[in-house]
């Protein structure tokens, strides 16, 4: 407990506290001050790295573990996690793509069915942690192991490349030479913002990852609350394994699986506490960037692809390690 | 492991100072929390610490064993000034503080949390068994805790002692006790100044936090009472002192105890009623709460009035019961508390850390919270109006904070208490029940809730107040109900509520 809320006498001018105020600033602003400092890096590396196609290529890349990332936000904010999202990606683009090509679907419709499932996969994971009283870290990993299984069964271990122009559309198409995709993620970040600021259930969602039972207690449902934000997070899923499906002009037997420490990452990264409870939009988003400019960066100044991961994953050590020492400090 | 104090016994010298802080000073960022606090503790006492919600009484514990480190000033242990301060430092030095939740490993046994930290150990690292049960039960001895049993089953003082004990079987000679009693009952309290008193007259000094002046009078040999970060008085003899004298010191002013005055209800004051509440622990054919009436609710724990709130509210599953509301409408028991507060029925749980409100939320989203569902146009917020009601019950409460936009978990008890209640308060409730509403909170702040409660019943609210304060009952209230088994046991109204007829019946 603390008592300094209580003496309230002002914080004068070019005291201590103002100080203090700046360092804070920067902390809480890390992500995206070291998101600046390692583009200005690898620009300085190679400056290929500021030219408009790659800032292209970053937008587009930055789209599939944005809305992913963004997935998987909503289970960590209710203090839960969901380790199925990336399995659910590639699971429901298959099939969504099955629908397309072997069902003889309109592409549209097949899409549809996929994002569907996925909301349906994301449905049941919340009935199953909410009202089965399972465990989330175990439940989901159990479905993440089941969706990765389905999916090398629907594909029999071959990869998905006779998907109809229709369905590749939207990962293809550019406007101006200016790749269309990136605006569905700019759509699902608008959304998100105004789900968690503007509406009761954004509120709930904040509360009960706080306190679940001062929550109840308040007055919320609490697992009415839970299983809308699984039901979103599998509907985001779904969006991202169409996008990644028609981006990538195919579905592979593991497709999705290797986003999923990315996917984690990346919220956490951007401030979303584990706890439940604490981030926003803008945090996922600062923590996409960086992810996806890391990646990037690295392949464009030619490290050599042996020491790839070991290098991102310090560059990530070090964002995780100065938020650390915000929390510490600022709380 | 350590010698045992209690080999060590030193001739308990009452005129040692062996704790002493001098121009003590504290702030966070702007804030100063303590400010030149001086402050000498005598070896083998147990020195009061005493002050409102917020004076600097956790402040300077933690300063005291090494938790937080001063912005100025200097500690004495034995007159030896303290160069460096920190947890492990003053831990060695014996300085040990006993934090409010009880540390324990609920599926650990009280032996092994006894020794947590201090396990005697064999070659290798291995635990040495049978030298920890031995060690435990040697200091569980004469406290009445069965070493073996699993601590989560242990009562509230258990728990606690097992903490005091730890504390000074790892070599505590100065041990701080920060609100002790907030959980106890009467006879659990009777119980842990019982011990408390043996381990003084075996050479150990106490600091004693506590909100409550007849605790104080009780058990202390000295007091010392913060005010708004500063020493603001005290005395090296407590028996000399009143609790007025305790009172006007921790206030700084004449404190004027709340006495409601009670309304005189006519027969036709209309009535909420409640028929056939019937729940696992509660069997309740009919009660009558008029609209303006404070109704307290009391008994042992278990008795069945706290059960009564729960199905009210929602919380707990009823078998059967109706509510009648004073307009004629009727309904059956909510299932959930989002029902009962849409019915005009609202709970504030005792427990408010766990139950009451969102910690790392702002006060204003917490007070709009359950008012949140009634506020909105379909799924969006109304922040416009969500800010005025948030404002609202934010200045009326008297809540001591920079600004709404705060936290709550960066307030006082007191502070976050009226929080909690400014949320139930938003929802504009017919029936309003407060289990323990002032339990834990300072003297002053306990004033302005029992005001609050009595300003809302002026307007036609009922309000049923849950409660084991027996001073809370005889003050606030119109009339008492003593549960037991699930039911009313007993009932006193009016001039019949006295402390000695509750102490007799409760």
């Amino acid at each position: 407990m603390s008592d300094t809320a209580m003496t309230t006498s002002a914080t004068k001018p070019g005291s201590p506290g103002r100080k203090t105020t700046a360092t804070g600033w920067i902390l809480h602003n890390v992500v995206w001050i070291w998101l600046i400092a390692l583009v200005v890096i690898f620009g300085m590396f190679n400056e290929y790295f500021f030219t408009i196609f790659n800032l292209q290529n970053i937008m587009v890349q930055a789209t599939v573990l944005g809305i992913m990332a963004l997935a998987m936000a909503l289970p960590l904010l209710v203090a839960e996690i969901d380790l199925s999202i990336p399995a659910n990606v590639g699971f429901s683009a298959a099939i969504g793509a099955l629908c397309n090509t072997d069902l003889g679907m309109p592409f549209g419709i097949a899409a549809l069915i996929g994002i569907a499932a996925a909301t349906l996969i994301g449905f049941f994971n919340a009935v199953c942690i909410t009202k089965l009283k399972m465990v989330s870290l175990i439940q989901t990993l159990s479905m993440m192991i089941i969706l990765q299984g389905a999916l090398l069964a629907l594909t029999q271990g071959r990869t998905i490349t006779s998907l109809s122009s229709g369905y590749v559309w939207i990962g293809q198409e550019t406007i101006g030479g200016w790749p269309v995709m990136p605006i569905v993620f700019l759509l699902a970040i608008v959304g998100m913002a105004i789900l968690l600021r503007n509406t009761v259930l954004g509120r709930s969602i904040y509360a009960v990852g706080g306190n679940a039972v001062a929550s109840n207690s308040a007055g919320i449902r609490v697992d009415r609350v839970k299983i809308l934000a699984y039901s979103i997070s599998g509907f985001l899923a779904g969006v991202a394994g169409y996008l990644l499906a028609s981006w990538q002009m195919a579905i592979t037997s593991n497709q999705g699986a290797s986003y999923l420490l990315y996917a984690i990452a990346a919220p956490i990264i951007g401030g979303v506490s584990v706890f439940g409870g604490r981030g926003s939009v803008i945090g996922v988003l600062g923590g996409v960037l960086l992810l996806t400019v890391i990646q990037v960066g690295l392949a464009i100044i030619s490290v050599p692809s042996f020491y790839v991961g070991m290098i991102g994953g310090i560059m990530i050590f070090i964002a995780v390690g100065i938020d650390a020492i915000r929390v510490r400090y600022f709380g | 492991m350590k010698p045992a104090p209690l080999q060590e016994t030193e001739t308990p010298n009452a005129d040692r100072t062996i704790l002493r802080v001098e121009n003590l000073g504290k702030n966070y960022g702007g804030v100063v929390a303590l400010r030149d606090v001086d402050l000498s503790i005598r070896a083998g006492t147990i020195h009061g610490l005493l002050g409102e919600n917020g004076a600097g009484k956790s402040t300077l514990v933690g300063i005291m064993s090494g938790q937080r480190q001063p912005s100025s000033g200097t500690i004495y242990l034995d007159e030896q000034p303290l160069h460096h301060v920190d947890v492990q430092a003053m831990e060695e030095a014996g300085v040990f503080l006993v934090t409010q939740e009880p540390m324990i490993i609920d599926h650990l046994s009280a032996a092994e949390n006894l020794m947590l930290g201090i396990w005697p150990k064999r070659r290798f690292g291995f635990v040495n068994w049978g030298k920890l049960r031995s060690d435990a039960e040697r200091m569980l001895e004469g406290t009445g805790i069965p070493s073996e049993t699993r601590a989560g089953l242990l009562d509230a003082v258990a728990r606690r002692k097992i903490n005091i004990l730890r504390a000074m079987f790892s070599g505590g000679k100065v041990i701080i006790l920060d609100e002790p009693t907030a959980a106890l009952t009467v006879d659990d309290r009777a119980q842990l100044f019982d011990f408390m008193r043996r381990l003084k007259s075996e050479g150990v000094t106490f600091i004693f936090i506590s909100h409550f002046n007849d605790e104080i009078l009780e058990i202390c040999d000295a007091v010392s009472v913060l005010r708004d970060g500063q020493y603001a008085g005290g005395s090296e003899d407590v028996g000399g002192m009143t609790s007025e004298d305790l009172s006007e010191l921790v206030l700084g002013r004449g404190l004027v105890l709340f006495e409601r005055k009670r309304p005189v209800f006519e027969p036709s004051t209309p009535a909420i009623e409640l028929r056939n509440i019937r729940s696992a622990k509660v069997d309740l054919p009919e009660l009558r709460i008029r609209s303006g009436e404070v109704l307290g609710i009391t008994g042992l724990p278990g008795g069945g009035g706290k059960e009564l709130a729960r199905v009210l509210f929602g919380l707990e599953p009823g078998r059967s019961g109706t509510i009648r509301f004073p307009d004629g409408e009727e309904r059956e028991l909510p299932e959930h508390p989002s029902e009962a507060f849409a019915a005009g029925i609202a709970y504030l749980s005792d427990d408010r850390r766990k139950d009451g409100s969102i910690a790392q939320m702002s006060i204003a989203h917490n007070i709009s919270l359950s008012a949140e569902v009634a506020l909105a146009s379909g799924a969006f917020l109304k922040p416009e109006q969500e800010r005025a009601l948030s404002e609202r019950y934010f200045g009326s409460l008297g809540i001591k904070a920079p600004d709404s936009g705060v936290a709550v978990d960066t307030l006082s008890g007191g502070n976050q208490q009226k929080v909690c209640l400014g949320r139930v308060l938003a929802t504009e409730p017919k029936l309003l029940m407060l289990d323990e509403p002032t339990r834990g909170i300072d003297v002053g702040v306990k004033q302005d809730v029992l005001r609050i409660v009595d300003e809302l019943s002026r307007t036609g609210v009922s309000v049923i107040i849950i409660s084991t304060d027996t001073d809370e009952l005889v003050r606030a209230v119109d009339r008492v109900l003593i549960f037991q088994g699930g039911r009313v046991r007993e009932e006193l109204a009016g001039e019949n509520i006295t402390r000695s007829k509750l102490r007799d019946l409760g």
